[in-house]
């Protein structure tokens, strides 16, 4: 009896396919006005605070949550991106910075509410800027880059004024109360789901929504989609209005050549993270809006543990600059798809600007390669591991195979490690790769900030292993300073430091590749690294 | 009734025997992802600032600060009380994830191992009919193709056809048109839950979406089918019972399926359960393709970033089906042939 029924649907299952698929869908008429933006990672958490916060969940942040204020933003290029040296009020109305630069006084919109419609006012600040610097937050490590450790430097004046202290003058006190961190918590409501083991209600937030921000939280699937529906009441966008969007989807679709048809078929709205390649093919199709920016805030390095032998060798790190392929690399890797970070020329050898990150006077020279390898009293060259983790494996393992063979040119035998991510960070952490190719970025990007939190002490971020001194006093006055002249001073002297250890190699920025429907509006690049939906509109 | 009643018996011993293999695989895959290199707690302190001592407020967390056989003893605790703990991938409970996420892996598996069976079937009947003819070749060559594409080829193969240039599927991304309303979650599988919302056209909608996965994984599977449904028939077909129904003038029709594909079948029931195992802990490219919410990827992103209790929980879950399957299989293979009760 079942073989009869199988052989007579056989006929039928073979056109089904043709015919299931033929059927019209059936599209909500909001189509229009929903921002669909994929991507290959997930939100995790509703409250960017939870350590293992994903980009993701960050950027969602930004649009659930206000913060006391914002960056503007500024073009670079012809392109749209954010802007650190403005900074606007968001639930502050206005803020005031005293003459002495130890208080920053903030006037709350009065017309601001919380998604339940209750007013928000100092006492939530105080309570949300309390729970940023003590309880175990990420916010916790970022605000102490702006001087902000304490809750005792938060005071409530009245209902709608609200002041920070500061130890003392810090130019990235502001501008780290706009980052992701800092956001203002509807502090009775999650008081309310505080528990004695938990008193900042952590457990809560992280899957419960208690912001004020442009968008409210509808559905939340971790690993699959978040949807937000616009928030009318908003007005703190630039020209006082609610967000362009009324409805916001962010959807995960792991696969890239899924996410590249998607957008390409106009099923998908926005995306930033596809294939160098597939980016490549959709600009030269012409059909949809490409905006690349250099990540100006990020770096891609090779890098060398400056402790491990024979990298201690300043010499042995010269020849490894000198013996890499750079244009061969960056087409190989990025499809030349960003700003490069070699092939510099320095008048006098001198670095001509003190910011950082700036293009190194390094190109493709085996000749000076090998005399350095010589000066090092290796002429014959020796054998290493090259790592780079799964994550970056469609731009990383080209670039490997490349440096591979070119080191092998002056003796150098390089073995390749791909590894997983966690496995990788693990080895990174504890100072045991000594070549491998990894990226950093900066939410406050100042020269400054980049060697105290990348050339300094036994952690993480300090890839190279650098231990200087000198390095180290300078970064640490210039962070105080607050004369431009000697900043920039100073800037130059840790770049020229820098250049003439080689402590490591910067190779490029990478570009942040937004792809989007030609009808979409408003694109801005931002510190995040992720898109900032407030932003977007259709023409 | 006699014959009914062995078959639980049989069923109930086997799953006895069971216990003690599940309980060695949640030790072993406690201890292996422990022995493995990567440390989640530093791979999740990975904020811009994140330091040594963010990396430490996640291992406390993470109970990892605790040794190892206190962490065990905890764990085996746990997961008796049926906490499978927590995810720091998804910031979800274990449970609750796999609870999601099983039935769109299920429902996806079951409806490709069903059109793989339809198709594999009468395939490998209509080849063991004609042996060496050019029907069996032509066989021989679809099965060849089918398992020698990898299903993230087919799959991208056929998003590229159907719904890129010929767009006649939705788009692949999960288990509904991410503008459909999904019904609520009764069962979840969707297919079922639509039906009991009563909601005929998002359960066309949960079909199309369904249909591109299930054929790619189909794809795969129909070869080992074909090919045992062949070489049993082709036994069946060559024994003596066969020649003495043909001696006495049966129906070709009744010969084939009543006699012939009765006797062949055990062999396919037995492949069918294992393949449907492995369906569904190895379809983590079709999940990945088809940005299909299933336990696989879910499995597959925790152990790139080391997240122990994902991939705990989700190995538990894997051996668990392979018993309740392997337990079908069992009472099947005594309803097909009752002499298997007495073995």
């Amino acid at each position: 009896m079942s073989l009869l029924i199988s052989r007579r649907l056989f006929p039928a299952a073979a056109a089904l396919l043709a015919v299931t698929l033929a059927a019209p869908a059936a599209r909500a008429q909001s189509r229009a006005e929903t921002l669909r933006y994929v991507t290959g990672a997930s939100v995790n958490t509703l409250d960017p605070n939870i350590p293992g916060s994903t980009r993701e969940a960050f950027a969602l942040s930004m649009s659930s949550y206000d913060r006391l204020v914002s960056f503007g933003r500024k073009q670079l290029n012809g392109k749209w991106v954010f802007d650190l040296d403005t900074i606007t009020g968001e639930l502050a109305e206005s803020y005031a910075v005293s003459s002495d630069g130890l208080k920053i006084t903030f006037k709350l919109r009065p017309d601001a509410k919380f998604h339940d419609g209750t007013p928000v006012t100092a006492e939530d600040v105080k309570w949300s800027l309390d729970r940023c610097v003590t309880a175990p937050v990420l916010g916790k490590a970022q605000l102490l880059t702006g001087s902000l450790t304490s809750a005792d430097q938060f005071k409530v004046i009245d209902p709608l004024t609200f002041e920070v202290t500061l130890p003392r003058p810090d130019k990235l006190a502001l501008p780290n109360l706009a980052t992701v961190y800092p956001i203002i918590i509807n502090s009775k409501l999650a008081k309310a789901h505080a528990t004695a083991d938990d008193p900042w209600a952590l457990n809560w937030t992280k899957e419960n929504e208690a912001g004020s921000g442009a968008y409210i939280v509808e559905t939340f699937k971790p690993g699959e989609q978040a949807i937000a529906k616009r928030n009318e009441a908003w007005n703190r966008g630039s020209p006082d209005k609610p967000a362009s969007f009324k409805r916001l989807i962010i959807q995960s679709v792991p696969e890239p050549a899924t996410r590249a048809n998607l957008v390409e078929r106009g099923d998908a709205d926005l995306v930033i993270d596809l294939q160098a390649s597939d980016v490549q093919a959709l600009e030269g199709k012409g059909k949809l809006k490409v905006i690349s920016t250099p990540q100006y805030n990020a770096v891609t390095f090779i890098s060398m543990n400056n402790k491990i032998p024979p990298f201690d060798n300043v010499n042995v790190r010269r020849a490894i600059a000198y013996a890499l392929p750079y244009d061969d690399m960056f087409k190989a890797a990025l499809f030349s798809r960003g700003s490069p970070m070699f092939g510099a020329t320095w008048t006098d050898g001198k670095p001509p600007s003190g910011a950082y990150p700036i293009p190194q006077p390094v190109k493709f020279d085996l000749d000076k390669a090998r005399g350095y390898l010589k000066d090092a009293g290796l002429p014959e060259g020796f054998s290493t591991t090259f790592s780079f983790n799964v994550g970056q494996a469609s731009s990383a393992e080209p670039m490997a195979a490349l440096v591979k063979e070119s080191l092998e040119k002056i003796g150098i035998k390089v073995d390749i490690q791909k590894l997983p991510d966690a496995q990788m960070s693990t080895a990174i952490n504890e100072k045991k790769l000594p070549f491998f190719t990894e990226g950093i970025v900066a939410w406050l990007p100042s020269t400054d900030y980049f060697y105290r939190n990348f050339y300094t002490g036994n952690q993480r971020w300090n890839y190279s292993s650098t231990d200087n001194a000198e390095l180290e006093k300078i970064a640490q006055a210039a962070r105080f300073e607050p004369d431009k002249a000697k900043y920039e001073a100073a800037g130059k002297e840790l770049n020229a430091i820098h250049f003439d250890q080689m402590l490591q190699i910067p190779l490029w920025q990478p570009a942040q590749d937004a792809v989007m429907a030609p009808n979409l509006d408003g694109y801005v690049y931002q510190f995040t690294r992720q898109v900032d939906y407030r932003n977007l509109s259709r023409k | 009734m006699g014959m009914i009643g062995a078959t639980l018996i049989r069923a109930g011993q086997r799953f006895l025997s069971s216990l003690p293999a599940l309980f060695g695989v949640l030790v072993f895959t406690f201890l292996l992802m422990r022995v493995l290199p990567g440390d989640p707690a530093v791979f999740f302190a990975s904020g811009p600032n994140a330091g040594k001592e963010e990396i430490e407020v996640i291992r406390k967390q993470l109970g990892l600060d605790k040794p190892m056989p206190e962490q065990l003893a905890i764990y085996l605790y746990d997961v008796g009380r049926g906490n499978l703990g927590r995810s720091m991938m998804t910031g979800q409970p274990v449970e609750k994830d796999l609870k999601e996420r099983l039935p769109a892996s299920l429902e996806l598996t079951l409806t490709a191992l069903l059109i793989a069976l339809i198709s594999a079937v009468p395939l490998g009947v209509v080849a063991a009919l004609r042996p060496n003819s050019l029907i069996d070749h032509g066989v021989r060559l679809f099965c060849s193709l089918g398992v020698c594409v990898p299903t993230f080829v087919s799959g991208l193969l056929l998003i590229y056809v159907f719904y890129y240039l010929l767009g006649l599927a939705p788009d692949p991304t999960g288990r509904v048109d991410i503008f459909t309303t999904p019904p609520p979650a009764r069962t979840g599988f969707l297919l079922i839950d639509f039906l009991l919302a009563g909601d005929l056209d998002g359960w066309w909608a949960a079909v199309r979406q369904l249909m591109l996965p299930a054929f790619t994984m189909a794809l795969f599977v129909i070869a080992p089918l074909a090919r045992i449904t062949r070489a049993s028939m082709l036994v069946s077909l060559g024994s003596e019972f066969v020649r003495t129904a043909r001696s006495v003038g049966l129906s070709r029709w009744r010969i084939v399926v009543t006699y012939a594909l009765r006797n062949a079948i055990l062999p396919v029931i037995t492949i069918a359960g294992i393949v449907f195992s492995t369906m569904l802990g190895a379809n983590v490219l079709v999940e990945k393709v088809f940005s299909w919410p299933g336990v696989a990827s879910y499995a597959l992103d925790a152990l790139l970033v080391s997240d122990y209790a994902p991939v705990q929980g989700f190995v538990l879950l894997m051996a668990s089906v392979f018993v309740v399957v392997n337990l079908l299989v069992d009472v099947l293979y005594g309803i097909a042939d009752p002499r298997a009760t007495v073995a």
